[in-house]
């Protein structure tokens, strides 16, 4: 009777289990093409690329020592090992780390991974003046080889027998780790040419690899052969994907990308919904084919406090109390987090605070206070929807403070090279945004508010010896509630001191035809969707 | 037959324009489109009375926030989707008599006023300057020939190789970052006068070149070789000769140039290199209320109609007026609409 139970029990467990693997996220069809739609054309170059689109693009196609786990929300800003067997032993001095690349990874084309191509690969983002260049700045002899592209990178001790890579830095960097997950560290084949490669993608290590291009139009995916052969074996926590095939379309019209999902001709779309379908997608597909993501973002109007008007700290917080943070929700339909700091909520550190909220009679006593002699500002926008209207919205704001405003709409492309050359006249404000490179918040205060990097990540050409200082101890350390807390503090000091006045995160759209699992996509915070998690119900 | 003698002998001392605005006063349908394009002008003029009169707001100020009265019923300019009040005509006094251009709750009637003074500037302006410089180059070339004509023959075509939309977005995308610097001649990238000089530019081969071909043709006249007989230099003849016989087909081709000179500006704006914001033009309006077509087709119908009306005014005017002033076509025009009445040769 007790082994008729057992065997009942086993009997029932086994249909519980096959009756859960039948409708559970393992349990949709295999294999196929997935059909998307991109609305732009990205660099297909890991080394260069540094858009959200791009990383998701490469996300499964190219792969560092280090990666983030292949989850949503925080569990996917965790660091775990990819082409490297374990997270780096770091000296106790913090200036030594050593990793090891896993034995018998293969690049798609059958060429041997060696750990001496991570060398070269962090020698291509110097010769290619990488926007991921100052993350590696600290390994000592690389300021020589990005002056002189020549005698390699002596910081840098790899050993194409044993695997091991050790990286000396110049002083303890407590994000280095993230630094290494970053796509610009994707290792690639050490004869890699110092080129864009976009049009003709070197060869992959991840899952997939990228397969005709036709620039501008769009790409493939396929299977990466040697994944299954032999990368797969060896990184087996990282996903294999469930399609065979991607094939992505560039639509520029996001409404047509809309309604080519709406009629099954499409499955996914890169990009957000437009802002006039926003609402109506939402309403009729939210919890089906529509969810809301929240990347690790910040936009903001910054301030050059290196000249009037915005030399003067009144004049900067005038502003802040004037933009209202309500009117750019509805001018972002409504897929903007209203926010008033730097650090995004699921930063470590974030600790909400609003030391601005929309007063204009107090803006506007303020102005009357500082009595700026310079009235007349030119403001900055990209000319992509709502960016543009945000930056209208801005310039709006700053006539209604007494300010003659010159608007200046800039295309997207050129945008960010333009407002980051010193040389271009008449930098006053303007709008901008930063996603998160990696989820540490140094990323948030490093390059746009250390003074070194006035003229590449710091718009606001904050000079503040005393935040400078602050910034450097923090990056030294590892992160710890200590550290978090110290964040925090300086997302305050650095507020108090308004180079920016914030307005909130942007989020972002999952949109997918009615095939597709919506509940098995992942939105990495850092990468965005994660093309291995695609999959047919 | 003396009614017919007496007609000649009207005929006979009319001069030729004279007769051109005779023939045109007859052509019923080319001055209905002058009056409507008379009209739209008055529409763009007007714009700062409908907006400081009636509507109270400018062209560029922002109202996302803000609430209207329509009916004493209380409604958001922009609700909290973003989506932007519909027409209100004069339920609101006049304000947002077209409702609101977007997330922006900016008014749209008042932008379409303004809007409409920048395209029929641009529109106007780029075509007076392609006339000038078509002209002066059609009668250097036409008249020299040889090696000049040669050299202005292939400028020409340089331009003329490409495909006016592409050399056009091309152009405006370099200067709308950059701004133009040519000697003491600096124009900032979103000035209005780099898409009046883009546009000027591009379509100057195609009136230059027509140009160029009545000049050979005139100068081959006994006209032209009195004056030289009688010592006049090329200035003289060029400018004092040839000229003058040239004025029919120059506004002829100005009123062309005009409609495709709008026309260009709105693509180009579509486009993002033409005018930049916040200067408005129907082919910005156009381009950003594209992005709302499925909930606010009026954004996008609205100064689209204009631009058509606009351009098919200027274009059947300019085929009337062509009419009218080319004796060649008016005998054509006649044919066609069956009237008897002699015209004679002008004397």
């Amino acid at each position: 009777m007790r082994k008729l139970s057992v065997a009942l029990a086993v009997l029932g467990l086994a249909a519980i289990c096959l009756s859960l693997s039948s409708c559970g996220g393992g349990s949709g069809k295999e294999g196929g093409t997935l059909k998307a739609t991109y609305a732009s054309f990205p660099e297909l170059d890991p080394t260069i690329a540094f858009t959200t689109e791009a990383w998701t693009a490469m996300y499964d196609t190219y792969l560092p020592l280090l990666t983030y786990a292949h989850a949503g929300g925080e569990a996917g800003t965790e660091v775990v090992p990819a082409l490297a067997q374990d997270l780096p032993k770091i000296s106790k001095d913090g200036k030594t780390y050593t990793l090891q690349m896993r034995k018998g990874l293969a690049y798609s084309d059958g060429t041997p991974v060696k750990a001496s191509d991570f060398t070269a690969t962090v020698e291509r983002i110097f010769e290619m003046n990488s926007y991921g260049a100052p993350f590696f700045a600290g390994i000592v002899g690389a300021e020589k080889f990005a002056e002189t592209k020549r005698g390699g990178i002596p910081g840098i001790e790899t050993n194409d027998k044993t695997g091991e890579i050790v990286i000396h830095l110049t002083a303890p960097r407590g994000t280095f780790t993230n630094e290494l997950a970053t796509l610009y560290a994707a290792v690639l084949p050490a004869d890699t040419p110092s080129k864009v490669l976009s049009r003709e993608p070197p060869p992959a290590t991840g899952p997939y690899e990228i397969v005709k291009v036709e620039s501008g139009r769009g790409w493939s995916y396929r299977r990466n052969p040697q994944w299954e052969k032999s990368n797969a074996k060896l990184m087996p926590d990282l996903p294999s994907g469930h399609v065979d095939k991607i094939d992505v379309a560039v639509v520029r019209n996001k409404a047509t990308s809309v309604n080519e999902i709406e009629r099954g001709k499409s499955e996914w779309m890169q990009s957000i919904v437009p802002a006039d379908l926003y609402n109506k997608v939402k309403d009729k597909y939210e919890g089906t084919q529509f969810r809301v993501e929240r990347p690790l973002n910040v936009y903001y109007f910054w301030m050059n406090m290196d000249q009037p008007p915005f030399d003067d700290l009144k004049v900067r917080q005038a502003v802040n109390y004037a933009i209202d943070s309500a009117a750019l929700e509805r001018i972002y339909s409504g897929a903007l987090v209203a926010a008033h700091q730097i650090l995004p909520e699921g930063v470590p550190g974030y600790e909400p605070i609003d030391l601005y909220p929309h007063d204009m009679a107090k803006a506007e006593a303020l102005i009357k206070q500082a009595n700026p002699a310079e009235r007349e500002v030119t403001v900055w926008t990209d000319n992509e929807s709502p960016n543009d209207e945000a930056g209208a919205y801005y310039a709006n704001v700053l006539e209604e403070l007494g300010f003659d405003v010159n608007l200046k709409t800039i295309g997207a492309d050129a945008y960010f090279g333009l407002i980051l050359n010193p040389s271009t006249p008449d930098l006053d404000t303007g709008w901008a945004n930063w996603f998160a490179e990696y989820p540490h918040p140094n990323n948030f205060f490093e390059l746009q508010f250390s003074s070194e990097y006035i003229g590449n990540g710091n718009f606001a050409h904050f000079d503040e010896p005393k935040i400078d200082a602050k910034i450097a101890k923090l990056e030294k350390e590892q992160l710890g509630p200590e550290q978090e807390a110290e964040y925090a503090a300086l997302d305050r000091e650095i507020m108090e001191l308004a180079p920016y006045a914030p307005y909130g995160t942007n989020t972002v759209s999952t949109f997918v035809s009615k095939e597709i699992d919506l509940d098995g996509v992942i939105f990495n915070p850092i990468f965005g969707q994660d093309l291995t998690s695609f999959q047919r119900k | 037959m003396a009614p017919e003698s007496h007609g000649e002998t009207r005929l006979a001392t009319a001069g030729p324009w004279r007769l051109g605005l005779r023939r045109l006063r007859r052509n019923r349908t080319a001055l209905a489109f002058g009056a409507l394009f008379v009209l739209i002008v008055a529409f763009a003029l007007a714009a700062p009375l409908w907006a400081n009169g009636v509507a109270d707001t400018g062209p560029n100020a922002t109202h996302t926030l803000e609430k209207v009265e329509v009916d004493g019923e209380t409604r958001e300019v922009v609700n909290r989707e973003g989506r932007p009040i519909g027409p209100l005509w004069l339920g609101a006094g006049g304000k947002f008599f077209l409702g609101a251009d977007g997330r922006l709750g900016r008014d749209e009637m008042v932008r379409l006023m303004y809007g409409g003074r920048t395209s029929l500037f641009i529109g106007i302006v780029a075509a007076l300057i392609t006339l000038l410089l078509a002209t002066a180059l059609g009668l250097l070339a036409g008249y020299y020939g040889g090696w000049v004509d040669g050299v202005i023959a292939r400028l020409l075509d340089v331009v003329w190789a490409f495909p006016v939309v592409l050399l056009g977005s091309a152009l405006g995308l370099a200067l709308a970052t950059g701004g133009l610097q040519l000697g003491p001649l600096q124009l900032a990238g979103d000035s209005i006068w780099i898409p009046i000089l883009i546009i000027g530019v591009v379509y100057t081969p195609y009136v230059a070149r027509p140009v160029r071909g009545e000049v050979l043709a005139l100068r081959e006249k006994e006209f032209v070789e009195a004056a030289v007989s009688q010592g006049a230099g090329p200035l003289r003849v060029m400018f004092g000769e040839l000229l003058p016989n040239l004025l029919s087909t120059l506004i002829v081709f100005f009123a062309i140039s005009v409609a495709n000179s709008m026309l260009l500006e709105s693509l180009l704006s579509f486009l993002g290199v033409g005018v930049q914001p916040p200067n408005t033009s129907w082919g910005t309006m156009v381009a950003g209320g594209f992005e709302l077509i499925t909930s606010a087709p009026q954004l996008t119908v609205i100064p689209g109609a204009m631009l058509l009306l606009t351009v098919l005014a200027v274009n059947v005017f300019a085929d009337g007026l062509r009419d009218a002033l080319d004796p060649r076509a008016k005998l054509r025009l006649e044919a066609h609409a069956g009237t008897a009445e002699p015209e004679g040769t002008p004397v």
